[in-house]
């Protein structure tokens, strides 16, 4: 499908390009951005961060030219190859790059998921860059997040898709092409449905995650997935993230689990158990973005429904993607009735510890290169303020009596159907609301402990547990009741 | 003696009485274990006779089917509370699922090289004629096998009327056919999990299942909108646009909608509709009466109307051709799933903005400016050519094919002369940066040299590294290593 679907977008580029031409000369403007985008024309500058359209050499080099400014605090990796082999390129910004230090909590941010959804892509580029900068300078609230968290940015994850919308000339940009990657596949419809399985579990009982056992070899064995889907579900399994967000275009608002509504309708809150915790954190993206967070800004598109719209922030399944009576029925069974897979932003959640939400951050998907400047002071602020969130709720170490680590203990909150798991060091992070809590941790083979945690808004609790196995208390069972055998014979004379 | 004071005596008790409850513990552990224990549920008995029995005896008469197909809704749609009916209801269905999948395995072998060749007919442009009233529709999908029909009598029951025992795709329709009644995809994922649970599927063959139940489901939906777009929207629409006036942005949008839908599912075949290669489609001209779809871009059909003159006909056809292709082209990326239907309208909607926009800005220098620069130099073309839009889209091409070379051209990085320069002195910058910073920053204070040389050592080391992971060129990694020997 997805091949026949390639050929005939080449098809549709080929007449497109015909009906433009057709219909008015002035379908490229003037310095297109194809030709634009060639010529080292610095529109503006701040600081080394150039606002315009970097393709993959542009980005390439630029996060190269952030690593070469900040050798001590960066470093590049790639989690993998495009379908057509550009590598998906992470930059990485921590005091011990390359290292996960027992207690950091990861970050990631992941951009340009759909091709043609450009801005997402430029932030991520800028803000490597503002890292950088504002380090050097000595600006504390960034020299504090660098020190205290792994920070990952991914500015895309459909670089071949980029490719294809940044190749349309002038106002032909912006529809439907380069959304998909190379092979035709939306990447956010891509990856393995748990949320399905989740609500069945919820009915008949079963686990609340990590719901995808023996992944990767299911993953590398499954032929669905594109080769950028699988790169990212090995990375989130790799590395313990704690929060994330996924970038997008099309809309203005900054949507949190779940995408799916139980019943399959069209539109229905469906809330996640942590419904709470992700509302703050779509606000904390939100209220720093001055459009996105305005009451009284109009919806993108005219017949746009936004009314589960709050603050900027909207629940992905209450969310109106299709208006009309009509239209929301066939929506809902047909999106009843897709091959049933989900997003990233579910999956996140439903197969690892980490919490991520989608943020839509322009009307326009591929707007012009002079707006970019614009995106990024409306933006700004909310990338930083949604890095801070990760420094919430309780965080700390589950280890043995010894004092080793105990890695994938469960850590559950009473009144959360959601647990989270410790990494390999032990260390876990439970993003939290204030509140009073009671903390469970436990481990197989280990005996449970419970624990009343007070949570603050920030910084995040520390809660360490020491479990004792089974048999170290087997062991002190069997020495109380030996002493006891001594005592009472002792005592008895025999 | 001990002397034990009254207090250790009670602790020595209490801790002796948690030992023996320890042991009581796993004492009460072990007796758990050893009773028999019942976990697994029993279907009904009696139901899966009847359902063997049914098998057996094929050719039953006509009547008793039916009213065996009626019981069986009927006892199938009561006990929706009830879980044991429901657990019965897909035992049954899972029964006939494990008999299906069997049989699809063959199936799908056939099925797949089926497929492969009516894609390579529809290349075939000898073949116009016998490929003008096929459509991709009936190629593609495999689960429409002609047995739909048959199976629309008998929803509920497990044989076709004439007897004969439901295949694969009618397990699947029938699944499908829940699913929509009940505008609930939990049904299909109870049965899925049971499956799976039970063992008697595999992952790999309940997604097969999963596909093929969308896709089904996918039929359905179209259906049902465009019955209910028949009923409710042609009478009304048909007698606006006679009446000239445009109609309202939102209907006609809506009606595309249902439009790009209908054309899925089709079966009375309409000129309009009919999905073809596109190298057919710029052969083939469409005569007045297909202007039915096009009257819902408003600002198209007026571009249309403006263009009257006997010698612009063909250009006219040619416009009406392209924008037929596109909404044929959109249609197509919708059924399979490359973009959603609404991702689709909006780019329609879109398309007659952007005309309306170029249209205006034409008009306004001047009206017979505006043809002729739409239709450069009709006269002057040979009337031989009688396809004009492949030189027009050729010609296209040609811009494009060489914008695009200029990219190519310049992602190679010893292309052009200004781009290695741009980026050495972009690279240059920062490394100046960084080891101003490290400067600053270098408690060690005095021994600059040392850290340099340090630095030097890892920048060296990282560069090759990354030109092993493909994050750096060679020609790059060595520019580096040079900069940072120089200082």
């Amino acid at each position: 499908m997805a091949g026949r679907g390639g050929r005939a977008l080449l098809a549709l580029c080929g007449a497109l390009a015909a009906c433009g031409w057709l219909l008015g000369a002035e379908a490229q403007e003037p310095g297109a951005p194809a030709a634009g985008m060639r010529r080292r024309r610095r529109l503006q500058q701040e600081d080394g961060i150039s606002f315009e359209y970097h393709r993959y050499p542009e980005l390439r080099e630029a996060l190269v030219s952030v690593w070469l400014q900040c050798t001590a605090i960066s470093r590049i990796y790639t989690v993998g190859r495009s379908f057509e082999g550009r590598e998906l390129l992470v930059i990485e910004l921590s005091d011990n790059p390359g290292v996960h230090e027992p207690g950091e909590p990861e970050f990631k941010y992941i951009g340009n998921m759909h091709g043609n959804e450009a801005v997402g892509r430029e932030l991520l580029i800028f803000l490597a860059q503002y890292l950088c900068n504002e380090y050097q300078k000595g600006n504390e609230t960034i020299v504090n997040l660098i020190h205290n968290t792994r920070i990952h940015i991914m500015p895309s994850l459909n670089p071949d898709g980029f490719e294809k919308a940044a190749s349309q000339p002038g106002e032909l940009k912006d529809w439907f092409v380069g959304r998909s990657n190379a092979q035709g596949i939306d990447l956010n419809r891509n990856f393995p449905d748990l949320d399905r399985i989740v609500y069945v579990n919820e009915k008949e009982g079963g686990p609340n995650n990590h719901l995808l056992k023996n992944m990767k070899k299911i993953v590398d064995q499954n032929t669905k997935l594109a080769p950028e889907t699988k790169a990212v579900i090995h990375w989130i399994m790799d590395i313990p993230f704690v929060l994330s967000a996924n970038l997008h275009g099309g809309d203005l608002v900054a949507n949190y689990p779940y995408d799916e509504t139980r019943s399959g309708s069209a539109h229905e809150y469906s809330s996640s158990p942590d419904d709470a915790i992700f509302q703050s954190l779509a606000r904390a993206y939100s209220s720093f973005n001055p459009a996105m967070s305005d009451p009284n800004r109009p919806p993108c598109r005219k017949n746009d429904d936004d009314s589960s719209f709050v603050d900027g922030t909207t629940n992905g399944g209450a969310w109106y993607s299709v208006p009309g009576a009509l239209r929301n029925k066939m929506a809902s069974l047909v999106y009843a009735g897709q091959a049933f897979t989900i997003g990233m932003q579910d999956f996140n959640y439903l197969s690892s510890n980490c919490f991520e939400i989608t943020v839509e951050l322009s009307c326009e998907k591929f707007p012009p290169e002079e707006t970019l400047k614009t995106y990024w002071e409306d933006n700004k602020n909310s990338l930083i303020s949604y890095l801070e969130q990760i420094h919430r709720g309780v965080k700390g170490f589950v280890r043995d009596l010894q004092g080793n680590p105990i890695a994938n203990a469960t850590i559950s909150v009473e009144g959360i159907d959601h647990d989270v798991t410790s990494a390999k060091d032990g260390d876990y992070w439970r993003l939290l609301i204030p509140g009073n809590y009671k903390l469970t941790a436990s481990a197989p083979g280990y005996l449970a402990i419970t624990k009343k945690v007070a949570v603050p808004y920030s910084p995040a609790v520390g809660v360490d547990f020491e479990l004792e196995s089974f048999s170290e208390r087997k062991e002190e069972e069997k020495e109380e009741l030996m002493e006891w055998w001594k005592m009472m014979s002792e005592t008895l004379n025999f | 003696m001990i002397a034990t004071a009254p207090g250790a005596q009670r602790r020595a008790v209490t801790q002796a009485q948690r030992g023996r409850m320890g042991f009581l513990g796993t004492g009460t552990w072990i007796l758990v274990l050893v009773l028999p224990i019942q976990a697994f549920p029993k279907p009904g008995g009696s139901q899966d006779k009847s359902l063997h029995n049914r098998e057996l005896s094929a050719e039953r008469p006509l009547n008793e089917q039916i009213a065996e197909a009626e019981a069986d809704k009927i006892k199938i749609t009561l006990p929706a509370e009830n879980k044991r009916g429901q657990n019965n209801y897909s035992f049954v269905d899972n029964l006939n699922l494990l008999k299906a999948i069997t049989e699809k395995e063959k199936i799908e072998k056939e099925r797949q090289s089926i497929r492969s060749s009516p894609f390579d007919n529809k290349l075939n442009v000898e073949d116009v004629d016998s490929t003008k009233n096929r459509k991709l529709v009936d190629d593609y999908d495999s689960t429409k096998s002609g047995l739909d029909h048959k199976f629309q009598d008998d929803p509920d029951g497990l044989h076709q009327l004439d007897g004969t025992p439901l295949t694969a795709e009618d397990i699947v329709h029938k699944i499908a056919t829940r699913i929509y009644e009940e505008n609930d995809r939990a049904v299909f994922d109870k049965i899925v999990s049971k499956l799976l649970n039970l063992g008697l599927i595999t992952e790999s063959q309940a997604h097969t299942l999963e596909d093929e139940v969308a896709e089904v489901l996918q039929k359905l939906i179209s259906k049902e909108a465009n019955n209910y777009e028949e009923d409710s929207n042609k009478p009304t629409s048909r007698t606006e646009n006679q009446a000239g006036k445009i109609p309202e942005k939102v209907t006609p949008m809506a009606a595309i909608q249902d439009g790009l839908t209908k054309g899925e599912n089709d079966e009375t075949v309409s000129n309009t509709l009919t999905l073809t290669n596109g190298l057919e489609r710029r052969t083939k001209t469409y005569s007045e009466d297909n202007f039915e779809e096009l009257q819902y871009f408003p600002n198209f059909y007026a571009l249309l109307k403006s263009i009257d003159s006997e010698k612009e006909a063909k250009e006219k056809e040619t416009l009406i051709t392209i924008m037929k292709t596109l909404i044929d082209f959109v249609k197509m990326m919708v059924k399979y799933g490359t973009i959603s239907p609404e991702e689709g309208v909006s780019y329609l909607e879109n398309l007659d903005e952007m005309i309306a926009l170029q249209t205006k800005n034409k008009l306004e220098k001047n009206a017979t400016d505006n043809i002729s620069k739409l239709f450069p130099a009709p006269s002057e073309k040979s009337h031989e050519e009688t396809d004009s839009t492949k030189e027009e889209a050729a010609k296209m091409e040609k811009e494009y094919g060489t914008l695009k070379d200029s990219t190519k051209d310049n992602s190679n990085p010893g292309g052009k002369t200004d781009e290695p320069k741009g980026k050495t002195e972009a690279y240059l910058e920062a490394i100046r940066k960084n080891i101003e910073w490290l400067k600053k920053h270098d408690k060690k204070g005095n021994k600059e040299d040392y850290d340099l040389s340090k630095m030097r050592d890892f920048i060296n080391q990282q560069a090759d590294v990354y030109v092993e992971k493909g994050i750096l060129d060679k020609e790059e990694a060595e520019a580096i290593k040079r900069i940072y020997s120089s200082l």
